[in-house]
């Protein structure tokens, strides 16, 4: 279909962003919502009505509808019940966050019960309503990016969220790898380029070498558990220390107080990184026992805020020793830096990237808007019916961010493919029986970099049945493991000797079923989205 | 498309058991890292599935994928100078056959003899490793008397480690020489 149509979708921890390749061959854009906003709070509000609120208005709800409000979804994507983040969450989220089937993490609202997929799902399906009121058409596919860093669970987990959302997922991209893309370098020099992305929730690191059509990510290095929300929280933990000094109230106690608190923090990093010096005044965040109505009022300097976040951003540059090691280079091979995601707005990130790479970082195109922008480019060559004759104008090399692994006997793990190689890629295995008459093989896949398998991420246990019966040692199965280009892992088995492919079940895994999965788009296309009248 | 290049891409995906990475990215054995790498975005620009996305042949999508898969797979091996190494014996030996695709087991045998060469170079036992380093303390030191006593005691360990006979042999002939002529001893 010529007129087929595709969109990029940048879903962040905190904002997500729309953009298109006009079909007309004009360069890519941002589709805005009806209100002229580029970019919108990745917040889902479920209101008393029934409808569903999404974006920058759903925000405001965050304090005062906060048990029906649902934030920073991505953080808890893809990942189990038991994990330290969702444990981290449950503390500081309003929203109700509770266990599912298969250690899986499910959201409380209301009545209702939500896999974290479908809040996701929700946010996606704004942004599909904001891309085809913007086009005037309807849209029915997307490429999603998601942080270089996510594991396995976390992408298909996404890529269940799009589906969900009734959008064909023609692919997961890595963000880092989609800023670079739009970008668009492209010049017969080949050089190396450096992508520094600090989200709201998670920070990335892409080393790439970019020739004349080809962008090879040579290595990539990251942290799920770092971001600009983690800035917020060193405002957050001083302001309410310094309230707790004067007034012997900890304003961390009562869940609103907290979400006025987060609130303020945010807005004093803004506005630090903006004017150098943030006043904050949040007047009547609490009561005192005695029934006095108290304000907040404080003054952060660019100094003192510097000191809160020092570490924070000398974590950022560890972990760009490791993409650079990974790459076998140093800062000093690096031909550009390009900077993604709001929190690199801030004056110490822009310093500190300029120290540590002896060079200015680029910012021609806005870092919250880079990644939708390289995931419309992709999404647009990814429809395009003459590639296979005439070539794409460029291809994306991408690589797996972390080894994948088998568990073995006594609690330890073994490699079967290294972090950084190339995408899409396949190892076999072969693994034999070792008990006479053995009718079924287990095998547990890894995610991470310990050889211990409770230092990695689990991605699940594979059974696999069906093959011929026979001594120990005599039936060997070669199991075949996959990473395709989303970064996303499959697994099947085959007997050597006769070359029949095995059954295969899953268990102990994160995802949805297919059943969950058909309940859940049903679900989501029910749910109406508010369009109602705009407070001021 | 034309039929030329289906040909080539289905005769391509059925022999490509047969090819070693140097076939699969059209190199000689002799290549650069540069030419290999330059080999390795010909090859991308050619079989890399995103010029096929929107092609409606399933089979062919399929066939694309399995030679690009083939491709990465030659790439992360060549890029690798030890690898490499390793990769080209293989495929010069008399398994060759067996050996077209680096396995794990390649891999394994790779760790175990690297951790047979360590062990020979510094004992195979805990106690034998503990005293061979002392030994290597004192000969730093100049005192090649302490250095016997720590040979000997690692030889107890180890009575057929080569390379501990050696030093000790060394050694001797070290204290033989610094051993002042005219034998008088203090009792």
């Amino acid at each position: 279909m010529s007129d087929d149509i595709a969109v990029g979708i940048d879903l962040g921890t905190s904002y997500s962003c729309v953009a298109v390749v006009p079909a007309d061959g004009n360069p890519p854009t941002v589709l805005p919502n009806e209100w002229g906003e580029r970019t919108h709070a990745s917040v889902v509000s479920f209101l008393e009505d029934g409808t569903v609120l999404v974006g920058n208005d759903a925000k405001k709800n965050i304090i005062t509808n906060a048990e029906n409000t649902v934030y920073s979804a991505k953080r808890l994507i893809g990942r189990f019940f038991f994990s330290d983040e969702v444990k981290k969450a449950q503390a500081v989220m309003p929203y109700q966050i509770v266990e599912g089937a298969n250690n899986s993490v499910r959201v409380g609202v209301k009545d209702k019960v939500f896999a974290v997929p479908e809040i996701s799902a929700l946010v996606l399906k704004e942004m599909k309503a904001i891309a085809e009121t913007a086009l005037g058409r309807e849209v029915h596919k997307a490429v999603v990016t998601c942080p270089a860093y996510f594991n396995d669970n976390q992408r298909q987990a996404t890529k269940d969220a799009g589906r969900i959302a009734g959008l064909e997922v023609l692919r997961i991209i890595n963000e880092p790898t989609a800023a670079a893309l739009a970008y668009g370098f492209g010049r017969d020099i080949s050089q190396k380029i450096c992508v520094y992305d600090l989200g709201g929730g998670t920070f990335d690191v892409s080393i790439l070498e970019i020739g004349k059509d080809v962008f090879e990510v040579l290595s990539t290095a990251g942290d799920t558990y770092l971001g600009g929300d983690d800035f917020d929280d060193r405002i957050m933990t001083w302001l309410a220390d310094d309230f707790l000094a004067r007034h012997g109230l900890d304003l961390r106690q009562n869940k609103f107080c907290l979400q006025m608190l987060k609130e303020a923090g945010e807005r004093a990093k803004i506005e630090v990184g903006r004017d150098g010096v943030a006043d904050i005044k949040v007047p009547g965040i609490c009561q005192s026992p005695e029934g006095e109505v108290l304000d907040m009022v404080q003054r952060l300097t660019g100094d003192q805020f510097n000191r809160m976040v020092m570490d924070l951003v000398q974590r950022t540059f560890k972990v760009c020793d490791e993409a650079l090691q990974s790459a076998r280079l140093t800062a000093g091979d690096v031909d550009a830096v390009i900077l993604v995601g709001g929190p690199t707005r801030l004056p110490i990130i822009r310093n500190s990237v300029r120290h540590y790479f002896q060079r200015e970082p680029m910012t021609g195109v806005d870092p919250d808007e880079v990644v939708a922008l390289g995931a419309s480019i992709q999404a647009r060559a990814l429809l395009s019916t003459q590639a296979a004759e005439q070539g794409q104008a460029s291809y994306l090399l991408d690589v797996t961010p972390l080894t994948l692994r088998v568990g073995t006997v006594g609690g330890f793990t073994e490699a079967i493919i290294d972090k950084n190689t190339p995408i899409p890629i396949e190892k076999s295995k072969t693994f034999t029986t070792s008990r006479d008459g053995q009718d079924r093989v287990r095998i547990r896949v890894y995610q991470g970099e310990s050889n211990r398998s409770e230092g990695c991420e689990t991605l699940g246990e594979f059974e696999f049945s069906g093959f011929r019966i026979g001594y120990r040692g005599e039936v060997q199965i070669q199991v075949t493991f996959e990473i395709d280009s989303n970064g996303i892992v499959n697994v099947s088995a085959t007997d050597l000797e006769t070359g029949q492919k095995t059954s295969t079940t899953i268990s102990l895994s994160s995802g949805l079923t297919e059943n969950d999965l058909q309940k859940a788009m049903d679900d989501n296309a029910a749910v109406e989205l508010s369009r109602g009248p705009r407070a001021a | 498309m034309d039929a030329q290049f289906l040909i080539e891409v289905e005769a391509l995906a059925a022999t490509i058991d047969q090819l070693d990475y140097f076939g699969v990215l059209r190199l000689p054995q002799s290549a650069t890292p540069g030419e290999i790498k330059a080999a390795y975005y010909r090859e991308s620009r050619t079989y890399h599935p995103d010029r096929y996305a929107a092609v409606d042949s399933a089979e062919l999508r399929e066939l694309i994928g399995r030679i690009y898969r083939r491709v990465n797979e030659a790439y992360t091996i060549l890029r690798d100078d030890r690898k490499r190494l390793r990769y080209v014996a293989d495929i010069g030996g008399p398994d060759r056959d067996r050996k077209l695709r680096f396995t794990e087991v390649e891999e394994a045998q790779v760790k175990e003899e690297q951790k047979k060469k360590i062990e020979e170079q510094f004992g195979q036992t805990p106690n034998g490793r503990k005293f061979y380093a002392a030994a290597l303390v004192e000969l730093q030191a100049g005192r090649w008397d302490g250095a016997e006593r720590a040979l000997r005691s690692a030889l107890m360990y180890e009575p057929g480690n080569a390379k501990f006979k050696e030093q000790l042999a060394a050694v001797q002939s070290e204290t033989e020489k610094t051993r002042p002529k005219g034998d008088y001893r203090i009792k």
